[in-house]
């Protein structure tokens, strides 16, 4: 006999509409919350499926960011070459000196300016010449010129920059000879350029990649809970309440993943750096060869984190019907 | 409770699963839907709850229009409509009491509520002691009483079950009828589709026979006419 059987109607007695489990802000995202926790918890393995997918993902986006921001300042710290160099047959007078140093820092794109008298010149001769020293005998400070040495601003460092400039520096009077080694200058802009092409060509489709693989794991996981989110709707749930937990679980995952990636690379850089010695020429880590920035770090967590949002949203469109 | 005007339905242009429908159903009133497959019981059921919308013709739910109800109200609608379906539509993985606990969560009740409105209604269909195991483990009789509790849990104002004693030995139909009529006796509306010839002879109520999307017969049974009409 089954219990149910017994129970008279008449002795139910109704109950009353309960309050809300969390009013407010606070208690609604504490009660998605919960139930996001819930949802990764029933579904551990379709979970650690996608914050690996994202983390590996991430990984490869964020391992080509490394190598692309080094070489970025790798290359940065070789235009530092790009320099202006004027020269005088004669030694200037201190008054000529500051009145061509004023001058020539008047000019737009001028970071610094260095007078190198003769004997600066000898010595700098003389250390470029180490272990033939030999060639040197004879040779006096008179027979070197004096220069005035100019470094370029940053923005002010590609081909068509510096040749106006040189045009600039000529309307100088007094001043004729100025050499900028113009062959090195375009050579070293048109391979940034190339360069740096590359990279965003490159970065892009690794992005695109990454957004394409981490979007349909997200919606195979939703959609294996499609009927759950059929029975939401059918129990009377409105989109945000059904939407909500999956997007909170979207962004856990989001940036659990980029947390895992950026773990993983950290590691890998770590392990570069050990042991670059025993396969590499020089040593990365004095060649200033460094981790990613605070900022880049912040962005990937961001971009994980996004990542996880935007691929639940879209996703959940499709199966939503309410 | 109910009211149909003049509804139409097609899936497609030229095959019209409803034709020209027009049915009342009062507060309280106990209904059977029958008629052949495909007859267009389960596409009317769909209409009540706003899982379809007419292509002409009006649908009056406890006064509201549904057919001019905007996307987003469709969920407070739902909340008032109990549905228990042929296929059950239970979350396989979850217990019996997640699967009927849900239809309060999305009400936003509190958890210490939720536990006991829950509790109380598995002890009604007789699954209590059952509370803690996924759905999957239970017999069709028993997963049955568990979208049943879903239905009724939030106390609908009217309940619609598609074919629900499809799969079911005789005893399980006998003890998922009583529990229509339970509910029915606390004021519930009750729309049943069904092609079950036993069932509907067995509890005596008014019977609406479907074939080929129109309505072909009407049958008042004794109770019909205790319940107040609209």
């Amino acid at each position: 006999m089954n219990k149910w059987k017994k129970k008279q109607p008449a002795t139910i007695k109704p109950f009353k509409r309960p309050t809300l489990a969390g009013d407010g802000f606070g208690g609604r995202a504490g009660f998605f919350l919960s139930r996001a926790v819930n949802n990764i918890r029933q579904n551990i393995f379709v979970n650690v499926v996608t914050v690996g997918t994202i983390t590996l993902a991430l990984l490869i986006v964020s391992l080509f960011m490394l190598v692309f921001v080094n070489l970025e300042s790798a290359t940065e710290s070789w235009s530092e070459r790009v320099q202006v160099t004027v020269y005088f047959d004669k030694e200037l007078t201190s008054q000529d000196q500051s009145a061509f140093h004023e001058k020539i820092s008047a000019l737009s794109g001028v970071s610094r300016v260095s007078y190198v008298t003769r004997d600066e010149a000898l010595k700098r001769f003389k250390i470029r010449l180490q272990g033939q020293e030999a060639l040197l005998e004879g040779i006096r400070p008179e027979v070197l010129p004096t220069s005035f040495e100019i470094a370029l601003k940053r923005s002010h460092r590609d081909t068509a920059s510096v040749e106006n400039f040189v045009v600039e520096l000529k309307r100088i009077p007094g001043i004729t000879e100025v050499q900028y080694g113009e062959e090195w200058v375009r050579r070293f802009n048109s391979f940034l350029n190339f360069m740096r092409l590359l990279g965003i060509l490159l970065g892009g489709f690794l992005v695109i990649a990454a957004i394409f693989i981490v979007s349909n794991t997200i919606k195979l996981t939703i959609y294996s809970r499609r009927d759950e989110l059929e029975v939401m709707a059918l129990v009377g749930a409105t989109r945000f309440f059904i939407k909500a937990p999956f997007l909170l679980e979207g962004l856990m995952q989001g940036l659990a993943g980029s947390v895992l990636s950026l773990a993983l690379l950290f590691g890998l850089y770590e392990g570069f750096l050990q042991n670059a010695g025993s396969f590499l020429t020089f040593s990365p880590a004095s060649s200033g060869f460094s981790f990613l920035s605070l900022e880049y770090i912040a962005g990937l967590l961001l971009a994980g984190s996004m990542l996880g949002f935007l691929g639940s949203l879209t996703s959940l469109k499709r199966f939503i019907n309410v | 409770m109910i009211q149909l005007h003049n509804v139409s339905l097609a899936y497609q242009q030229d095959a019209s699963a409803l034709n020209n429908i027009d049915l009342k159903i009062g507060k309280g009133e106990f209904v059977f839907l029958t008629g052949p497959s495909g007859a267009g019981k389960t596409s009317l059921l769909r209409l009540l709850y706003g899982a379809l919308t007419p292509n002409s013709g009006q649908v009056l739910i406890d006064g509201q229009n549904i057919t001019r109800i905007s996307r987003s109200q469709i969920p407070l609608l739902r909340r008032s409509i109990g549905v228990v379906f042929q296929d059950f539509k239970l979350l396989q993985n979850r217990t019996v009491f997640e699967n009927v606990a849900i239809a309060l969560e999305v009400l936003g009740w509190g958890r210490a509520d939720i536990g006991k409105k829950t509790m109380h209604i598995l002890k009604q269909m007789g699954i209590e002691s059952k509370y803690n195991l996924a759905t999957q483990r239970l017999s069709g009789g028993e997963q049955q009483r568990v979208a049943l509790a879903r239905a009724l849990v939030n106390d609908p104002k009217i309940l619609l079950a598609d074919e629900p004693t499809g799969n079911l030995d005789d005893a399980n139909k006998n003890q998922i009828l009583n529990i229509f009529k339970e509910a029915n006796i606390r004021g519930t509306t009750v729309v049943v589709a069904t092609h079950d010839r036993r069932l509907i002879e067995q509890s005596h109520k008014r019977l609406v026979t479907l074939n080929k999307g129109e309505i072909v017969e009407q049958m008042e049974k004794e109770t019909a006419s205790d319940h107040q009409t609209l």
